[in-house]
């Protein structure tokens, strides 16, 4: 066995009284596509802050390709090759969508021109080079999604993390986002994926991490996930109440 | 593009100043033509932290006032040469902003203004009450009376500001990084920027030149005093200035400060007597163009332009990268 590229060691996250990630354990190997689940405030995004390094944990440690990055602030942790993507989107939005992914292209590419021809490279991948020259607030929401990972994915990121990047689109639009990340996949990136909708979750996920209130409750394939009684009580139970 | 149009009609208007002098020899035009290229100078160096990274500084005066009294100090106390002093001034002021800058760039939005606000009138307080600055009687420079020799010096000077900013901001990466923090600094983090090393180098950046053009100033005009180089004004008309002519470019500001310091210009020869008047129309001026023109003059003018251009469909040849991927078919969403 491998080295895997993240382990996260016994994490825990507390706002004041509220334990929001409460001593979570997993690992992801090189090269996986693992989704974490669990209902509403279950603590993903506060779990991905904290891997990205937005918050240091209150207690346990992130590893990532063998070293500690605990507390490492997020602009080192981009410089690592971890890249991440926000679930209420943080598009600049007085900037266009070029200028956008040639920021986030500047990390691997100090020359602005080098920059530039990544960028478009990047937003060709991702479909967005049509829009390129538009404002990144014009874009509709869907767009708005893809510009998230066209930023993470400028970072030319090992690792990257997606928060609700197929939430809220259309069933079209939701499968060209499918497709993406099975390319990114592909081209060897390992990903962590926060997702709601079963359908995608359980389809591009090599494995499932489930959170429910703050804790892992089950961990495994989507096959072995969905026949567990706890996360049928805990997640789909709440669906088919 | 617009920034080569830009270019061009400055160099014209570079060309002309440049030849001015020796066709007009009245000297109170010449003085107000140095003032006026000092302000150009001060506007863009103030919208560096303004325009570009989004903190309005309403202490900008107080870099300027300090590179006034550093070439004042030097000169008069430590008989150091003009030369010698005057890049100390851009180095007093950087000082200033790395002291400043590292509790009030925490700040964000009105806080930082009110904040920066108030640490200027404390330094203004400080060169009132202390003795080397001369106190409220302020300070008297050795007299160099040689008006174009300051009006040369002041159009170089505030070319060469213009160019270096232009360079690091619309060339090199630095001015694009300065506005990911402007949009979103904790998205920016992301990305592999540190928003605290970004905001203090733009503070800096910003401070020397207004440091080295309070120091030409200070030698200029040969008298300096708390209020008439560390008071509001400078921080106030900077900020008319910038807002009206278009934040976060440097054609705007320099628009904005020719535009506004005419009018200053105009308005005193005219109606000195109703200074509180002029502030009004500045303070009103503010507020129309940020609710009828929230992009400044040139952002408004560069905007119509910029709507236009999806519809002439080839990309310009000088981007080759645009036209390859344009050239991609995407069926749209
Ligand atoms: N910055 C914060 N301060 C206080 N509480 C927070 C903060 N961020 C998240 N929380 C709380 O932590 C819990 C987990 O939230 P979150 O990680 O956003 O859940 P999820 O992404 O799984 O929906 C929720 O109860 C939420 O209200
Ligand atoms: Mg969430």
């Amino acid at each position: 066995m491998t080295e895997p590229i993240l382990k996260v060691n016994s994490v825990t996250k507390c706002f004041g009284g509220l334990t929001a990630v409460d001593d979570v354990s997993f690992s992801v190997e090189k090269g996986e596509i693992v989704g974490l689940i669990g209902p509403n405030g279950a603590g993903k995004t506060t779990l991905f802050n904290v891997i990205s390094g937005y918050y240091a944990p209150t207690k346990g440690s992130v590893v990532f390709q063998g070293n500690d990055i605990s507390g490492k602030p997020p602009y080192h942790l981009a410089g690592v090759g971890i890249g991440r993507t926000f679930q209420v989107v943080k598009p600049f939005a007085g900037l266009t969508v070029l200028e956008n992914v040639t920021i986030a292209s500047f990390l691997k590419h100090p020359k602005k021109a080098d920059a530039e021809r990544h960028a478009w490279q990047v937003l060709e991948t991702t479909g967005l080079a049509d829009r390129a020259h538009l404002s990144a607030a014009g874009l509709t929401l869907a767009g708005r999604k893809r510009l998230e990972i066209s930023k993470a994915l400028a970072l030319d990121p090992s690792f990257l993390l997606l928060d609700e990047v197929v939430a809220g689109l259309n069933p079209t639009e939701a499968d060209r986002t499918v497709e993406l990340i099975m390319k990114l996949k592909a081209q060897g990136l390992t990903i962590l994926i926060v997702e709601h909708i079963m359908r995608v979750i359980m389809n591009i996920s090599d494995r499932l991490v489930v959170l429910n209130f703050g804790k892992k409750i089950a961990e495994g394939t989507p096959a072995e996930v969905s026949s567990d009684p706890h996360v049928v009580q805990a997640y789909f139970g709440e669906e088919a109440a | 593009m617009k920034t080569s149009r830009g270019a061009a009609i400055l160099a014209i208007i570079t060309a002309a100043l440049l030849i001015l002098p020796l066709v007009v020899h009245d000297t109170f035009v010449l003085r107000v033509l140095t003032e006026g290229i000092m302000w150009i100078g001060l506007a863009i160096a103030f919208d560096v932290i303004a325009g570009y990274t989004g903190y309005l500084n309403f202490g900008h005066g107080a870099f300027f006032g300090i590179g006034a009294y550093t070439i004042g100090i030097l000169m008069m106390q430590a008989h150091l040469p003009f030369w010698v002093a005057l890049p100390l001034g851009g180095v007093a002021a950087a000082l200033t902003a790395l002291i400043a800058g590292i509790p009030t760039l925490r700040l964000k939005g009105a806080y930082f203004a009110i904040a920066t606000w108030a640490l200027s009138r404390a330094i203004q307080q400080l060169a009132l009450n202390v003795e080397f600055t001369g106190g409220p009687d302020g300070m008297r420079l050795e007299a160099f009376l040689n008006p174009l020799f300051f009006y040369y010096l002041m159009l170089i000077t505030v070319g060469a500001i213009f160019l270096v900013l232009w360079y690091l901001l619309e060339r090199a990466p630095f001015g694009l990084k300065l506005k990911a923090i402007r949009e979103d600094e904790e998205g920016a983090k992301a990305l592999g920027l540190n928003p605290t090393m970004l905001k203090m180098q733009s503070f800096i950046l910003s401070a020397i030149p207004t440091g080295i053009l309070g120091g030409i100033y200070a030698y200029w005009i040969t008298f300096i005093d708390p209020s008439s180089t560390l008071g509001d004004l400078v921080s106030d008309q900077a900020v008319v200035m910038v807002v009206f002519g278009g934040m976060g470019t440097l054609f705007g500001p320099a628009l904005g400060a020719i535009l506004i310091f005419a009018f200053k210009t105009i308005f005193w020869a005219y109606l000195s007597d109703f200074q509180l008047l002029y502030l009004i129309i500045l303070g009103a001026l503010i507020a129309i163009s940020v609710i009828f023109i929230p992009n400044g003059l040139w952002g408004t003018l560069v905007k119509r332009k910029a709507v236009a251009r999806p519809q002439e469909k080839p990309e310009p040849a000088s981007e080759p990268a645009a036209l390859s991927a344009v050239a991609v078919p995407e069926e749209g969403n």
